[in-house]
């Protein structure tokens, strides 16, 4: 019942620990080219107009900002906040509004593949997320109402897992359909229960 | 990442029907060939509704009393110190009616059955349910018997199903059945799961001792089913991890604030005579402060041995490879047994914060699909134990040592340099705005002391993170690990893999890192190897899921795409 184990972890953080290469890591099974060392981005990029979505969306951001920066400075009189210090904050915000819509317009892309779906998104945060269709549990179209002015929707594909939801957002409303009806298409053909 | 994770709205979604446990019978054409024909015709007169233990409708007038019993002392005290006297009782006996009148609708509208395929279990006056789940998605069976449900011979059944999202309205839970009827519904629910042949339940039911959840019971079902083989049992010496955890100390300190706060009720002159006595005596103030920190030390350890008794006692964990599940029971006062399917658990997480690895212990929890957070408690195998004895569990469990035992590979200097930005820059700053707080606005000087305490504890700090950081791959697991006050070498199973997530910030990106996430349906859901060089990440993840990342290979054309935009 007590015996102990050799080598047991635990007892020490460096003791177990070599600073060699990938040593624990066995050879990849069925892998002609090697392991891949690199992944590259996702092929498609979304709708052009998903820039003026998320323009919009910062606009209201930064309003917030300003806003709560009046009331502090204003009637609040939290740590006597100068007017002075609004012009930093306004050209924080300026950059921010012009700024982030771009950056992540570069960032966003997706790809559905015959065996997963690739996602990359974000902009200061950036994420890749890959799921095996077989995996897939559901997938879902979302479209808020700043999304329907410009015909945009949300693409959501969730998998079993509380983190593993891919996200396509601004993306053309047709397309979205269409890939919704692909990969549901696709995912019906799994009796698995995808856990 | 603002904009990225909304997982509990994700959650909150219905899975999908083809999926989803609650697909009817008809949508399992698949279930059919599994369940044998002579399964078929045991099941057909169990498959009539049946009701709750008629003693249930003591239990909740009890328990809801005990719950109210706050509330109707304060209304006994107030009510009749300051408002008439015949009003507040009114008040009482309506409080009282109503709890009995709840228990007994409760009674007379909750019904469950067992089908071939499903499991069901009606409910509800005003707003009617019917929760089913198909038996083979029963992940776990969690029974709990309160003090009063053990005096009545009850207990609370609770089944765990693979939905994500479980509110308290689709919780498949019967309360209570008698406890020997509550374990052959488990036995037949855990073993119609496998559609093999029906346990014996005359064995589980000769076995069941509801007043005694002790080693003596564990003994007497071992004993009685014969195959069940036993991995731990508490040793009472355990309680000395009790303090070093972070779990203990803080239901430690929420007891001690639940019992300051009720002594600040019952006489707020004991504080104050306290303080009297203290300055009469005149004792210098560091002896004073040294004995009240240690008279809290003290006090905080007593209480979370207590917490870790009142949970873990008797604590029994046994495998049945009839059921082809693992059996835990444990509690001193309200007990709990959980039973999970072998099939659902993807790996175990072994924790090992700081207070327990120079204490050389360690806690084990396993992974297991189909337990939402609310349930995440019956997922831990042994509570905070010898190193060895965790290790020990937690080799048997994942069937190899290796995951276990397994040297870690390093993240490499840029995850070390990470490390000490991510400690140094934060205490920096502090020391910065003490600085400026102190030499500018005349704040008190010992300031400068908090400064330096935290400039010196974020050294060591900062290195044992880098240490803690590894990551490894077995035949069957991947394992990584990371932390410090909080370590934890998780291993998850390479086929309950469901995605990758390689999520880097802006300076991760600079130093050329990134944050390795393998999804999994069980368990936390994702299980990180952080600050990865960019090469590791994509080989690890292409090595311990093979075929998937092949076709995102840098360099490679794009494969055929599905749904080519116009």
């Amino acid at each position: 019942m007590t015996e102990n184990v050799a080598g047991q972890p635990g007892s020490g953080a460096g003791a177990e620990v070599n600073d060699g290469g990938l040593t624990a890591v066995p050879p990849p099974a069925g892998s002609g080219d090697g392991p891949v060392t690199r992944l590259r981005e996702p092929t498609e990029r979304v709708s052009p107009r998903a820039r003026w979505l998320w323009t919009i969306e910062a606009v209201l951001e930064a309003g917030v900002a300003v806003g709560i920066s009046l009331l502090v400075s204003g009637p609040w009189q939290w740590f006597g906040f100068h007017l002075w210090w609004f012009v930093p904050i306004c050209v924080v915000l300026l950059g921010f509004v012009i700024g982030m819509p771009r950056w992540r317009y570069r960032v966003h892309r997706w790809e559905v593949t015959d065996t997963a779906v690739y996602t990359q998104r974000g902009w200061f945060d950036i994420e890749r997320r890959i799921a095996p269709l077989s995996r897939v549990q559901t997938v879902d179209v979302h479209r808020g109402p700043i999304s329907q002015v410009f015909g945009l929707s949300t693409v959501t594909v969730t998998t079993a897992s509380s983190a593993g939801a891919l996200k396509i957002e601004g993306l053309d409303a047709a397309l979205a359909a269409r890939i919704v009806d692909d990969v549901t298409s696709r995912t019906e053909r799994e009796t698995s229960d995808a856990t | 990442m603002s904009d990225l994770g909304t997982p509990d709205d994700l959650a909150d979604r219905p899975p999908d029907p083809a999926a989803g446990p609650e697909a009817g019978p008809e949508a399992g054409p698949e279930v059919g060939p599994e369940v044998g024909p002579e399964v078929e015709a045991e099941v057909a007169p169990s498959g009539e509704w049946r009701r709750l233990d008629r003693r249930m409708l003591l239990v909740h007038p009890v328990t809801e009393l005990i719950r109210f019993l706050p509330a109707l002392a304060a209304l006994f005290i107030f009510g009749r110190s300051s408002g008439p006297e015949d009003g507040s009782r009114w008040w009482h006996y309506g409080a009282l009616v109503v709890v009995v009148a709840l228990g007994l609708l409760r009674y007379l509208t909750t019904t469950y059955r067992i089908t071939p395929e499903q499991v069901q279990v009606r409910k509800g006056f005003v707003n009617r349910h019917i929760l089913s789940a198909r038996l083979d998605r029963v992940r776990t069976v969690d029974l709990t018997s309160s003090p009063i449900h053990r005096i009545l011979g009850l207990a609370k059944v609770v089944i765990g199903t693979g939905t994500a999202s479980v509110g308290r309205e689709e919780r498949l839970q019967l309360d209570s059945l008698r406890a020997p009827a509550a374990r052959a519904l488990r036995a037949e629910l855990l073993h119609r799961g496998h559609a093999g042949p029906a346990a014996p339940p005359a064995a589980t039911v000769a076995s069941a001792d509801p007043g005694a959840p002790t080693l003596r019971s564990a003994d007497a079902s071992s004993g009685t089913e014969g195959a069940d083989r036993v991995f731990v049992r508490l040793d009472p010496g355990w309680v000395r991890y009790a303090p070093l955890t972070m779990s203990g100390v803080i239901t430690a300190a929420a007891a001690l604030g639940f019992l300051a706060n009720g002594i600040n009720q019952v006489g707020n002159n004991l504080w104050g005579s306290i303080a009297d006595r203290a300055q009469s005596v005149s004792v210098p103030w560091p002896l004073l402060a040294g004995t009240g920190l240690l008279a809290a030390l003290v006090l905080v350890s007593v209480l979370a041995i207590l917490g870790y008794l009142l949970t873990n006692w008797g604590l029994t964990v046994s495998h049945n490879p009839v059921g082809h599940s693992y059996h835990l029971r444990r509690g001193l006062l309200t007990t709990r047994e959980t039973s999970i399917d072998d099939d659902r658990i993807r790996g175990v997480e072994l924790g090992e914060p700081l207070g327990l690895r120079l204490a050389h212990g360690a806690r084990l929890a396993v992974i297991v699909t189909g337990l939402n957070k609310k349930d995440r408690s019956s997922s831990t195998l042994v509570p905070p134990a010898p190193a060895g004895i965790v290790d020990r569990v937690g080799m048997d469990v994942l069937d190899e040592p290796g995951p276990i035992t397994i040297p870690l590979v390093q993240h490499g200097p840029a995850a070390r340099r990470r490390r000490w930005t991510r400690a140094l820059v934060p205490a920096g700053i502090l020391t910065v705005v003490i600085a400026v707080v102190v030499l500018r606005f005349h704040w008190p000087a010992w300031l400068f002391a908090v400064a330096v305490l935290a400039l010196v504890t974020v050294v060591p700090l900062a290195r044992d993170r880098y240490a803690g950081l590894g990551h490894a791959l077995t035949n069957s697991y991947l394992v990584v690990r990371s932390g410090s006050l909080s370590r934890r070498r998780d291993v998850l199973e390479r086929d309950g893999i469901i995605g990758w997530n390689f999520s880097s910030s802006f300076f991760q990106r600079r130093a050329g890192l990134v944050s390795l996430v393998a999804t999994t349906a069980g368990g936390r859901g994702a299980y990180a190897a952080y600050d990865l060089s960019e090469e590791t990440a994509a080989t690890l993840a292409d090595t311990a899921l093979p075929g998937l990342l092949d076709q995102f290979r840098a360099g490679q054309t794009a494969g055929k795409q599905v749904a080519a935009p116009p």
